[in-house]
């Protein structure tokens, strides 16, 4: 019973991977209809010297560590706000959290009409309040549409905070809370000495859950962007997927996938190794 | 792996003198709460109100609060206009099901294994799983799809299914370690003495004290090919057979990139199942995720 | 209606060694209590016993046949958990059928043992309930119907009543030997209260550090410890030590003698003493130190009263001799006072004699 499972899980992820290590020592072209080309190390020297790969290197950083970030405080924020809401008000912490139950592709889609420079009511806003006298080309301008995929992201990934922040505060045991009351420790000073310690943990596993899910994070992005304009929002996910599917160099994209792991272990290491300091 | 979900009660009167400060105090928390309410919820009403609005109205630079003018064209335009909606909803729904349920059965095996086996590799064997719900989706796509490819599954349900598996295992695995790390390893111990083989103790007495996180995990799953885009998008290669996200996105461009009005539409349509999977499970759902995490036991 | 039999049971996780060197032997019917402090490798000289865990080295024998690869189901023994392992999603009835339905057993002859069961623990009319809706004290006695009804040819139980509060405790004590009485299984009862297992055990299993210190009963443990840890660990309160020069005159009688302390020893006791030796671990029951002077006991011990515990019937007095302290118990008449010097006598045919070094018994 035992085995079987775990070989079942063994071939499904296992051959992809070893598969994937191979292809990124070869040249291939699955459309041209000949077999992989051995090529050694040819695709991680090309790589190395390729400008798109440091970019989608650096616009997988900014996605994946701002949205996490700004995502984080302000969960951290609302939790606390939100922490003794009791009886029918506890309707407001479920409000709270639908962002989360919004499909990608929806994300994708409301932002991408919010943010339309024509019809977006965000540029409405913007002109009516006069903090801008044009229309903002959001999603077509290499500047902004970064931190507006961002933003999408910060909208769709907060309220998991809320709900890992909401638990944590709970777990907080109620007698450090009356003794810390008992020394006359109330509302900022409560909040920073003694519950925001409690929120270490969970503040880690939520983060490391949601940078994994923003290194993944392909829907958002490519029915945003496409990962344009140019390459400005282009991940290493949107880059492979690219590589792979729209010019179908299966070797090149196997060849980030396999940096792509690397870097993800050393982030799993470096990971597991806080949280082991931690507990 | 007990979190305590339940509410501390709130914190009783405090002396007088600090009672201005207090009502202070409250009232930014309610002007932070109403904020917060906003920016979560205007983007879901402007969604809703949006697709109700005729196209122009939909599409002028200053838009308006409430349609002034209301239509259900946008939705209904969705079953008899040139995209297949149809298809997508019954493609998606038969997919993520499939998926679901059979990743449902493999991950309550694994998870059990993990949980409660008895084997040298069970903690290294734990970490590895954890690290492949760390694996790039795309590193496996290539992989995947030459695999597929060479057994004719590219274009096919079965092939998205079998995609949808693989992602989703290792995830289902992981959560379902945690629910069965939940079931006192006394109540197992109590079956082997009682004489039950090891599938029977699965079958009898482990599933049944699991049943909330096989639902979580079920739905969780759901969710999580709900939103994939990327597999659909590689292994599809014709319109009629897309599922929900992909076939929207394929749908909703050129000359249909700024028919917002019926984007909406597509949009409320596509997010009421994950609403109401969300709700259902919202509970044991941050059980499920933070395992262990929260409580730090 | 089983003997069980160790030979040289070993245990180890890795590379910690967490039992060595086990020899026992339980005859049937016995009731056996496993005793020592948390980390002694009892609850895991239990598991071994009852099959939840390979031995790592040696053999375990029911009724001289070795079980070490047979597996727990099959070994006809019951267990009672120390959380009591009850099955949450079933009913109390349901608890105890369980492990009668796999054994093809008629439902009739099911239903019936399964309300005699209940009837003999007065849980009769709780058969419909779950586990949750119980009490401590009643879950414990489902565990314990669970146990009976299966007529098993052993039980084990793992601290079966460390949940319950020391009220229920004392009276579920009473329960589990009633119990036992009736269905005359032999049994293995592990704790880590030297009270349980003095009131409850035929003989008792004391063990440190993954090795059986001594096997005996209740009376001979108490009388009669092999060496200094059984001694301070078996018997409230514990028995003081005090370390002494032996002093042997020439014309043959023997004293125990430090600062304050003077204790002749009866010859038949110095006779256990090696001559070589000349300093002794002496311990002394708190129950054979007196406050009163009686010609009778020569023994004598001076010190100054460091704290005095007052248990209603009688006085539990804390005495500092010379930096040890040790314990004498007193009858309320006799008051003393903080910082007070008192002088307590003893008789030495009653002081234990220990090896300074081993800590083993001279006997």
């Amino acid at each position: 019973m035992i085995l079987p499972a775990l070989i079942a899980i063994g071939v499904v992820i296992g051959y992809p991977i070893v598969r994937a290590i191979q292809l990124s020592t070869t040249e291939f072209n699955p459309l041209a209809g000949a077999d992989p080309t051995p090529v050694g190390t040819a695709n991680f020297e090309q790589l190395v010297d390729d400008p798109i790969f440091w970019e989608a290197l650096r616009n997988t950083a900014i996605y994946t560590f701002g949205s996490v970030a700004i995502a984080a405080i302000i969960g951290a924020m609302v939790a606390l706000l939100v922490e003794n809401l009791s009886g029918r008000a506890r309707v407001v912490k479920t409000l709270l959290l639908t962002p989360w139950a919004v499909p990608f592709v929806v994300v994708a889609f409301l932002f991408r009409y919010m943010f339309d420079a024509q019809s977006g009511v965000i540029n409405a806003l913007l002109m009516d309040l006069n903090i801008t006298d044009q229309p903002v080309d959001w999603l077509v301008s290499s500047t902004w549409a970064l931190p507006t995929v961002v933003a999408a992201n910060v909208w769709a990934q907060t309220p998991f905070f809320v709900l890992v922040f909401g638990a944590a505060l709970a777990a907080v045991p109620n007698e450090v809370i009356e003794s810390a009351r008992v020394d006359s420790t109330r509302g900022l000073a409560m909040a920073r000495h003694i519950k925001l310690p409690y929120m270490r943990n969970a503040a880690l596993i939520a983060s490391l859950l949601m940078v994994v899910a923003n290194f993944n994070d392909f829907g958002k992005i490519w029915a945003m962007t496409e990962g344009g304009p140019g390459y400005a929002t282009t991940t290493l996910v949107v880059w492979v997927y690219r590589l792979a599917f729209t010019s179908f160099e299966l070797g090149y994209a196997s060849a980030v996938g396999v940096i792509w792991l690397v870097l993800l272990l050393l982030f799993a290491i470096a990971y597991a190794r806080m949280l082991r300091r931690g507990s | 792996m007990a979190v305590a979900v339940s509410e501390r009660s709130a914190p009783a009167a405090r002396p007088a003198p600090r009672a201005r400060r207090q009502r202070g105090g409250r009232a930014a928390r309610n002007v932070g709460i109403a904020v917060a309410l906003f920016f979560a919820l205007a983007p879901i009403y402007w969604m809703l109100s949006t697709s109700f609005k005729p196209e122009l109205e939909a599409t002028q630079s200053d838009p308006s609060l409430l349609p002034n003018e209301y239509t259900m064209g946008n939705y209904q335009s969705l079953f008899n206009g040139a995209m297949p909606f149809g298809s997508f909803v019954v493609n998606s729904v038969i997919t993520a099901a499939a998926a679901a349920l059979i990743s449902l059965v493999l991950s309550a095996f694994g998870g059990y294994a993990l949980s409660k086996g008895n084997f040298r590799l069970r903690e290294p064997m734990s970490f590895l799983i954890l690290l492949t719900r760390m694996l790039p989706l795309v590193v496996l796509l290539g992989p995947l799809y030459l695999l597929l490819l060479n057994a004719n599954l590219i274009n096919t349900m079965l092939g998205l299914i079998i995609g949808y598996i693989s992602f989703a295992v290792p995830f289902g695995v992981w959560l379902m370690k945690g629910f069965f790390d939940g079931v006192p390893k006394e109540v197992i111990e109590a079956a082997r003495v009682d004489g039950y083989p090891r599938w029977q103790i699965l079958l009898r007495v482990a599933l049944p004290l699991t049943i909330p996180g096989l639902l979580t995990t079920a739905t969780f799953i759901f969710i999580d090919v709900w939103n994939n885009i990327i597999y659909p998008l590689a292994l599809i290669n014709t319109i009629e057979n897309q599922v929900l996200p992909s076939g929207l996105m394929l749908s909703f461009t050129g000359q249909f990139k700024t028919n917002w009005g019926g984007m909406m539409a597509a949009s409320v349509l596509t997010s009421i199942p994950l609403l109401i999977a969300f709700f259902a499970i919202q509970r044991s759902m941050v059980r499920g995720l933070t395992a262990g995490a929260v409580a730090g036991e | 209606m089983a003997k069980i039999s160790l030979r040289d049971v070993e245990k180890s996780y890795g590379s910690e060694l967490v039992l060595r060197d086990c020899n026992l032997d339980i005859d049937d019917h016995e009731f056996v209590v496993l005793v020592g402090p948390s980390g002694s490798g009892k609850t895991t000289l239990l598991r071994i016993i009852a099959g939840l865990e390979p031995v790592s080295g040696g053999d375990v024998y029911f009724d001289d046949v070795c079980v070490n690869n047979i597996d727990v189901g099959d070994r006809d023994i019951a267990m009672v958990f120390q959380n009591y392992g009850l099955y949450p999603h079933k009913s109390v009835y349901e608890n105890m059928a369980f492990g009668l339905r796999r054994r093809k057993i008629s439902k009739s002859e099911i239903d019936e043992r399964v309300r005699q069961a209940g009837e003999l623990l007065g849980i009769g009319d709780l058969l419909r309930r779950r586990p949750k809706q119980l009490s401590g004290g009643q879950r414990q006695r489902v565990a314990l119907g669970r146990a009976i009804v299966r007529d098993p040819s052993a039980f084990l139980l793992d601290e079966p009543l460390s949940n319950l509060d020391a009220h229920l405790r004392v009276q579920m004590r009473a329960e589990i030997l009633k119990v036992h009485k009736t269905v005359t299984a032999t049994a293995v009862y592990v704790t880590h209260d030297q009270v349980e297992a003095l009131t409850m055990g035929d003989r008792i299993v004391v063990m440190r550090d993954g090795m059986i210190q001594q096997v005996g009963t209740p009376d001979h443990l108490y009388d009669y410890p092999a060496n200094r840890f059984v001694a301070g660990f078996i018997g409230t309160p514990a028995m003081g030590f005090l370390r002494c020069s032996v002093r042997r005159s020439a014309d043959g009688d023997t004293e125990l003698v430090s600062p304050g302390v003077q204790i002749p020893l009866p010859r038949e006791r110095a006779a256990a003493i090696p001559a070589d030796v000349d300093t002794v671990e002496v311990g002394v029951r708190p129950e054979r130190l007196y406050l009163d002077q009686t010609a009778a006991r020569s023994g004598t011990l001076s010190g100054t009263v460091e704290m005095v515990e007052q248990l209603g019937s009688e006085y539990y007095v804390h005495v500092n001799i010379d930096d040890a302290v040790i314990t004498a118990r007193t009858s309320r008449d006799q008051r003393v006072e903080i910082e007070e010097s008192v002088k307590l006598t003893t008789d030495g045919a009653y002081a234990h004699l220990f090896d300074v070094e081993t800590g083993a018994a001279y006997a």
